[in-house]
């Protein structure tokens, strides 16, 4: 097409569309009269709660009105609604005082998301084929009420059961009431990359099964070993402003940031000293340094209490610890533990924290109580600038892993000879996508093929919900009542509430709200008063003391988006678990060291957590901070091994472990060991909107179904790979480095 | 008059990038897909840049965030023949959009990489665009873009400051850009670099500041904190 005839027939399109509208009413839109009064061209700031990691950062939600297509009694038209137009930290709030991290900046990007399901569907095709229609709620909920009502009439409620994620909020309460009055077993909570074993480690050492709140600010020294503290565990938020405050918040004082790992992290890129500890021997190097703290007579054995016998050789100072010993077994100069141990005595109040790949091993419990042996030798623990726990509100707790887990659930299904009838028989899913998350020797995909009867609340389909009969669509964090209860970051007790920031766009409806119809339908025997969610989330508020110059908690949180508990000290813990002192044991890892030459360390992308945000197009395309790349997968390579193997930047490699393959372009890191090779967690969805599906490759597919024994907690870093160069080159998208002026340099 | 500039304390930020994320959201910026970011053509008008140094174990990596260091002896300004790019009276470089025709001379002549141009028109699938902040223009195909300082911020709390005092002054930190807004760490500070009391002020006088290729002498109006060390005496 020459340009003349691309003006001709551009000319003659747009006269005979503008000409189409004019001729058909129905084209043209309708603006209808809103209902909701808002100040035009002003912003209003209302408040929320991030939903998108446990967390539980409050929120400040600037709406201002907009125009928004809606249909209306069949008429397509446009009306003026509030829209949410940005998040920020809310001032205030005591996990993330005003701040909040590029997940939370992207998180407004799920209510505004083009894929988001938009009414109730109903599956049309196969099982995860993706196919599915729309349905009205009334269909929806009554298909959904006449298969529970078959399991109470075949005296069977046993065959119900509901995944979730970790819940924080009194919606972990309706679901449990709901499965309770119903006769069905406790919820199955999905956190397959959660802190398990810590929390048993804690409970063991400390008598509190929760995370631990680091006073990082007040600090004056502190050892991560291996724990992300500034990126994306536990309350990074609340962690990174006391990161700050230790690092320049106090006139004379500068506090000491050590990170032990084997391939650095963001965090570990921030540390004054960074370790490279043997994976699976962090507990060892602990240890060490515990031991060069006795031998120097800088603390005696007593000072460890209970977390220091809980460790075999405690009391005898911990002789097989010697700093050779540590230096055979970590890899850590002798000379470097004797340090880290003097430095962490002389330089209080200290804090050592473990999260991440040490407690993903088989010695994982151990490698944490070894960690809280030191804190409490230190003398670190319930102090200013050491580890806190943060009280535990009884009734807002919200639902934790604990019992029946994905992994057993699957077994349970799978293990049903041909033919017999599964143990599940109706699977209600909220929010987890074990399908794409747990290691495939677990079978969650084949196991969720095989029950009955599947409903979702999924905001979007993911490979989880795509195995679903029906989708219940529920509303996004900023459409919805919320409430939540931090585990962690604040010394005191905290409890967030917040109501719907906008109304809803879409046709959802709240989650908490369709369990609760949905148990009036079947007249179990749920209290009276819980009309909606609001009056469950409302009924535990007005139980705590209201703040002065207010009457109740409840008004006083939505006033300033969070009620905070009064300065209490830390409740004794009342009881301890009866356990026999543990010595080390060597991490075991899958696959023999001569057949599979590397550790594979999967980690916690800084963008997409564990994969559930990859849906999110500002985090696809945010620069990974220590790779710089965007929308991609990648292997890192130490270079040295690299150019052992041949491979350059870009060329696509072969991961094999005993358990799967795949490919990824590698990436050539300087952070890593020249035994190891790691690849960020995220990627590689099969179905999961338009800005995630068919995007890199899922390191999970290659993890071993390994656990920490007593805990059962997964050791996804217990893997051992080996790696091939294969031809070509990977789709490795990078920010820096990149000349726009030069797209013949490319990649 | 005020005179705007950052302190970026290099001991406090993380890389956690949320002034990144912050960025788009406040601005508008649009994300061109995985494509086009392969060309070079994704827009950041902050990135946080990285620095590898050393080997495995002895290896070291550092953070520094990026963006228009608005420069009192701009580079991009006089190469502009339209005037498009212009200094405002409060030392921002100002980027006129309406008058920007696309020679891209700014972005050549710019020291820092931080001037991005629009190779296509904006796309947002819809319902993204509902969030598109109302007090930022979007800007077309053909147009040069960068950090602003969030000028519409700027605007809002000058009319605000003329509403409720005489002379109308900005108080120091009742207005930050959406990145000093976010930043997890409070690495980013932001004010008037002419008020001698402003923390912007006082940490752009620390003896650990630098600018960024200050032997240019494009004079830019951010000013680096070096990172500390750790001194066991308790300094640093």
């Amino acid at each position: 097409m020459d340009r003349r005839q691309f003006v001709k027939a551009t000319a003659i399109s747009g006269a005979s569309a503008s000409l189409a509208a004019c001729g058909n009413p129905e084209e043209q839109l309708v603006r209808f009269i809103s209902d909701e009064p808002l100040p035009p061209g002003l912003a209003v700031t209302r408040r929320s709660v991030c939903p998108l990691c446990p967390a539980g950062c409050g929120v400040e939600v600037r709406v201002m009105e907009g125009d928004v297509e809606v249909v209306r009694d069949g008429v397509r038209g446009i009306v003026k609604k509030g829209l949410a137009k940005k998040l920020e930290g809310l001032p205030g709030h005591p996990v993330n005082r005003g701040r909040l991290c590029a997940r939370g900046q992207a998180a407004i990007q799920v209510t505004y998301h083009p894929d988001r399901v938009r009414q109730p569907l109903r599956r049309t095709g196969d099982r995860g084929s993706g196919a599915f229609a729309p349905v009205s709620w009334d269909e929806a909920l009554a298909e959904l009420a006449a298969r529970l009502e078959a399991l109470l009439q075949d005296g069977d409620p046993r065959g119900l059961r509901f995944l979730t994620r970790p819940l924080r909020s009194r919606r972990g309460v309706v679901i449990s009431e709901f499965l309770e009055r119903f006769g069905a077993p406790a919820p199955v909570v999905v956190d397959l990359f959660g802190d398990a074993v810590l929390r048993q480690a804690n409970l063991e050492s400390f008598g509190f099964h929760q995370l631990p709140t680091l006073d990082i600010a007040q600090s004056r020294y502190v050892v991560s070993f291996g724990a992300d503290i500034l990126g994306t565990w536990n309350s990074p938020v609340a962690q990174s402003v006391g990161y700050g405050e230790l690092r320049q918040g106090r006139p004379g004082i500068r506090g000491k940031f050590v990170q032990v790992e084997f391939r650095m992290s963001q965090t570990g890129a921030n540390s004054d000293q960074w370790v490279a500890a043997r994976p699976g021997t962090e507990g060892f190097l602990a240890l060490g340094m515990a031991r060069a703290i006795l031998a120097s007579g800088r603390r005696s054995p007593s000072d460890g209490g209970r977390a220091g016998e809980l460790i075999e050789g405690w009391s005898d100072g911990l002789q097989a610890y010697a700093a050779e010993a540590v230096e055979q077994v970590t890899g850590v100069p002798a000379a470097t533990v004797e340090q880290l141990g003097r430095e962490f005595a002389d330089n209080g109040p200290a804090i050592a924290v473990i999260a991440g790949v040490p407690l993903a091993q088989t010695n994982g419990l151990f490698n944490a109580l070894a960690v809280n042996a030191l804190n409490a030798l230190a003398g670190s623990v319930g102090v200013p600038g050491g580890v806190r726990f943060t009280p535990v509100l009884e009734g807002l707790r919200g639902l934790d892993a604990a019992g029946e887990t994905i992994e057993t659930l699957a077994r349970s299904i799978l293990e049903t000879p041909a033919g017999g009838a599964p143990p599940v028989d109706v699977l209600l899913v909220h929010d987890a996508n074990p399908v794409f998350g747990a290691p495939p020797a677990w079978g969650v995909g084949e196991a969720l093929a095989r029950v009955g009867f599947i409903a979702s609340f999924g905001s979007f389909q993911d490979e989880t919900s795509a195995m679903a009969d029906l989708i219940l669509p529920d509303h996004s964090f900023l459409e919805a009542l919320v409430d939540h209860v931090p585990e962690a970051g604040t010394a005191r007790a905290a409890a967030s509430a917040a109501r719907p920031a906008m109304r809803p766009l879409h046709d959802t409806r709240d989650m908490a709200d369709v369990m609760l119809d949905v148990g009036r339908r079947l007249a179990l025997d749920l209290p009276t008063e819980w009309e909606t969610y609001e009056d469950v989330a409302r009924e535990r508020f007005e139980a705590l003391p209201p703040p002065e110059g207010f009457d109740s908690a409840w008004i006083a949180a939505q006033a300033n988006g969070v009620w905070i508990g009064p300065e209490a000290p830390v409740p004794e813990p009342a009881s301890f678990p009866d356990v026999r002192p543990r010595a080390y044991a060597a991490p075991e890892f899958d696959g023999g060291a001569d057949a599979y030459p590397f550790h594979f360390l999967p980690y916690v992308s800084q963008a997409f957590l564990d994969g559930s945000l990859a849906h999110l197009p500002w985090l696809q395309e945010l620069p990974d901070v220590v790779t710089t790349a965007m929308w991609s997968s990648w292997v890192e390579l130490n270079p040295r091994t690299a150019a052992e193997l041949g491979v350059e930047a870009g060329d696509l490699v072969e991961v094999r472990s005993a358990h799967g393959a795949l490919q990824a372009p590698a990436l050539i890191f300087p952070g890593i060991a020249p035994d190891a090779v790691a690849m960020p967690m995220g990627q590689g969805h099969e179905n999961f909107t338009r800005y995630a599906t068919g995007r890199g490759a899922n390191p999970v597919r290659v993890l071993a179904p390994t656990v920490e024994p007593e805990t059962g907690g997964w050791a996804w870093a217990a893997t051992r790979v080996t790696i091939a160069r294969l031809e070509g080159a990977g789709d490795l998208v990078r920010f820096g480095g990149a000349l726009r002026e030069h797209p013949d340099l490319e990649r | 008059m005020p005179r705007w500039g950052m302190a970026v304390d290099l001991d406090r930020c993380t890389g956690c990038e949320a002034c990144v994320t912050a960025c788009h959201a406040e601005n508008n910026i649009p994300t061109v897909g995985p494509e086009e970011a392969a060309r070079g053509r994704a827009m950041h008008w902050i990135r946080v840049e990285r620095y590898w140094e050393g080997e495995f174990p002895d290896v070291r990596l550092t953070f520094r965030p990026v963006f228009c260091q608005q420069c009192d002896n701009a580079p991009c300004e006089p190469v502009c023949p339209t005037y498009a790019s212009y200094h405002t009276d409060e030392g921002l470089n100002a980027q006129v959009y309406n008058r920007c025709i696309g020679t891209r001379y700014c972005a050549n002549a710019c020291s820092y990489n931080v001037r991005f141009f629009n190779f296509h028109n904006p796309e947002w699938d819809r319902p993204l665009d509902l969030q598109l902040n109302p007090d930022v223009s979007v800007r077309e195909v053909g147009v040069m873009e960068k950090c602003t300082f969030c000028i519409q911020r700027i605007n809002a709390a000058r009319i605000d400051a003329r509403a409720e005092t005489e002379e109308g002054r900005i108080e120091d930190g009742t207005l930050q850009p959406a990145c000093a807004q976010s930043c997890t760490a409070n690495a980013l500070v932001f004010g008037d670099l002419d008020d001698a009391d402003s923390r912007v002020s006082r940490l752009s006088r620390s003896p650990r500041g630098s600018k960024l290729l200050e032997e240019l002498g494009a004079e830019p109006s951010v000013t680096y904190l070096q990172k500390g060390d750790w001194d066991e005496s308790g300094g640093g």
